[in-house]
């Protein structure tokens, strides 16, 4: 500061060379975007989706076991399941999961009908209501089309929870953030086939890349009828079932 | 007029160098797309003012340069416009830089994320390493050779001896569980309502009654081998064409009813009997004739050899029934203990040794060499 209070020209310019200065040093240089660190993979090439096979599945939960072991899900909690559908004489449809323990399935008495089983995982939809809610931007979707969850950013108030329409997620009670399936994301992007995929002794799980119309899924869904999920919700769901039944929800 | 000039310039590089500041502070914000056109709009404003302020706030501390050079000119006093102009720049750049506080690092830079997260998710090791994993110690494994030929075929090594990670990093250290009791066969082999009808299934206490076991803790795998389990395919075991033909046209010649095509729902041209009468009326007077036929002779997809026994009279495939066991009881098929105490007993020479049971004992089931008349 000089005389009479006021400043000279050329403490003005040095304060304002400082300030910037000071600015420049706080911001620092941009880190290098994602994909770049290893360079095996570009999300730009891959469209990642699902396919489910009911009339397949032998409900033996091997999906199940594997993507506890793979993704370390805590007991009680599930990023996929297996749900069993028992359809009696009178249209009464019964629902249940093998959800204690290893994960089997036990008979149920009962004049059952029709009964089959139905994989269930997340959607990883086109238009996803799961991030649309989330107050911080941690649930998002990456450019290959996987709807992954920022546990580091995730403030755990569990309003995607409520708003997926699939009942996927949950909170984790280890980090008490919202948890989901990733499609493995760490195993897709090394080239391999999620867990349950590759545990699937039936074949009734099909993994692939719509960006690819050679990949076994692209050529099934060609040529096979399939349905998605609650299709009136508008979520546009990538996983598709193939002969599924009408009472499926 | 040119000390005006020069003010002017001056006032615009000072108002341009905060507006480069506050730009620069705006991007290493990391302010995404979406926030841009807000920002830019909050830009040009305080940018325009701050040029104003700059160039005023000059003019002013030259006017007091003025009035040190004894010069006594009137200056208007812009010192309040200044203050007004530089607090909205510093609450403009404080903000940014608590906005870069709080908004973590590479938020926004694909969307309305952290991009960093994207590299995290992908940062956990794989724990199951697949059938090619496996592979790369266990291929020429007797266990696998045999795996992959038969039923189980499709069943990946880690379903049943869990994620192999830890195994393949350290295999001394690190065993994997081998299965041996019965539940983990029922997993997939018990029978329930939902499964789908071709996938065999059991219900257990049944299946042990029916096979004569009275001990009810023995594991499947006392008689299965989990590698090679010789189980008879069902589909084909319902077929009503023979295994051996394939194709429609190896029987017709003209027009195929399509309606018949599937086998399930051919008529029935091929009871065993059709063709191989004699060894079937033979087979009703020997001590298996209460064996269907099809129990035996299976079509082995991958080795493409049917009408014999099951892997050549593989001897194993006879103990699947006559396997001398603790666990049978008394109505159970009569056991042997092979190779030990049997050949010791019916030896007697080192290449009798060698022989298969049927080598021996085709009495017992029909007779044989018998050969279709008609070959298909």
């Amino acid at each position: 500061m000089s005389r009479d209070d006021n400043i000279s020209r050329r403490d003005f310019f040095k304060f304002l060379a400082a300030g910037s200065g000071l600015l420049l040093v706080h911001c620092g240089l941009p880190s290098p975007p994602p994909g770049t660190r290893k360079k095996d993979y570009d999300w730009n090439k891959h469209y990642w989706a699902y396919a489910i096979d009911t009339t397949k599945c032998i409900g033996c939960c091997a999906c199940m076991r594997a993507c506890r072991a793979e993704n370390d899900v805590p007991p009680g909690y599930f990023r996929t399941w297996v749900e069993r559908y028992r359809i009696d004489a009178a249209d009464q449809v019964s629902v249940d999961a093998a959800t204690k323990d290893d994960f089997v399935f036990e008979e149920l008495p009962g004049n059952v009908v029709k009964a089959f089983f139905v994989p269930k995982l997340c959607n990883h939809c086109e238009k996803p209501v799961c991030n649309q809610v989330c107050p911080v931007g941690a649930a998002y979707r990456t450019r290959d089309g996987v709807i992954l969850v920022d546990s580091e950013h995730c403030i755990g108030c569990g309003y995607c929870v409520q708003a997926c329409p699939y009942g996927v997620r949950f909170i984790s009670p280890r980090s008490h953030t919202a948890d989901k399936c990733t499609f493995c994301y760490h195993r897709i992007t090394r080239g391999l086939p999620p867990a349950c995929v590759q545990a699937c002794p039936k074949h009734a799980r099909i993994f692939g890349d719509l960006e690819d119309p050679t990949c076994e899924l692209s050529i099934l869904l060609k040529q096979q009828r399939y349905r998605v999920l609650k299709p009136e919700m508008g979520t546009h769901p990538k996983c598709f079932y193939l002969g599924l039944d009408r009472e499926v929800v | 007029m040119n000390r005006k000039r020069r003010l002017l310039a001056a006032g615009l590089m000072a108002g341009a160098s905060i507006c480069a500041v506050l730009l620069g502070a705006i991007i290493y914000g990391g302010l995404s797309k979406e926030q841009s056109s807000v920002t830019i709009a909050l830009l040009v404003l305080t940018g325009g003012g701050t040029v104003v302020l700059a160039t005023l706030g000059l003019d002013q501390l030259l006017s007091i340069h003025r009035i040190a050079g004894g010069e006594k000119l009137p200056v208007a006093d812009y010192r309040h416009t200044f203050r007004l102009f530089a607090l909205v720049a510093l609450v403009l750049a404080a903000a940014l830089i608590a906005r870069r506080l709080a908004v973590p690092e590479s938020f926004g830079r694909y969307g309305y994320f952290r991009a960093a997260a994207v590299d995290q998710a992908r940062d956990f090791e794989p724990r199951h390493i697949g059938e090619d994993g496996c592979a790369g110690c266990h291929e020429h494994k007797k266990e696998v050779a045999l795996h992959d030929k038969d039923a189980h075929a499709s069943v990946p090594c880690e379903d049943c001896h869990g994620p192999g990670w830890k195994h393949a990093a350290d295999p001394k250290k690190n065993k994997l569980p081998k299965p041996k009791g019965k539940a983990e066969c029922l997993v997939c082999h018990r029978q329930l309502a939902a499964r789908p009808g071709a996938f065999p299934q059991i219900r257990w206490r049944e299946h042990f009654r029916f096979v004569g076991v009275k001990d009810m803790d023995v594991a499947c795998t006392r008689c299965h081998s989990p590698h090679e389990p010789l189980y008879m395919d069902r589909d084909l075991r319902k077929a009503r064409l023979h295994p051996l033909i394939q194709r429609c046209r190896d029987c017709h010649i003209g027009r195929i009813n399509e309606k018949l095509a599937r086998p399930e729902n051919h008529p029935a041209i091929f009871e065993c009997s059709y063709c191989h009468q004699d060894i079937v009326r033979d087979f009703a007077d020997r001590p298996h004739k209460k064996i269907e036929c099809t129990t035996c002779h299976i079509f082995v997809k991958q080795s493409e050899f049917a009408g014999r026994i099951i892997r050549d009279a593989d001897p194993r495939f006879c103990l699947l029934c006559h396997g001398n066991a603790d666990f049978r009881s008394d109505s159970a098929p009569p056991g042997i203990d092979w190779p030990d105490d049997h050949l010791d007993d019916v030896a007697e020479k080192p290449e009798d040794r060698k022989k298969s049971c049927i080598d021996c004992h085709r009495d017992k089931i029909h007779k044989l060499r018998e050969v279709c008349k008609h070959e298909p």
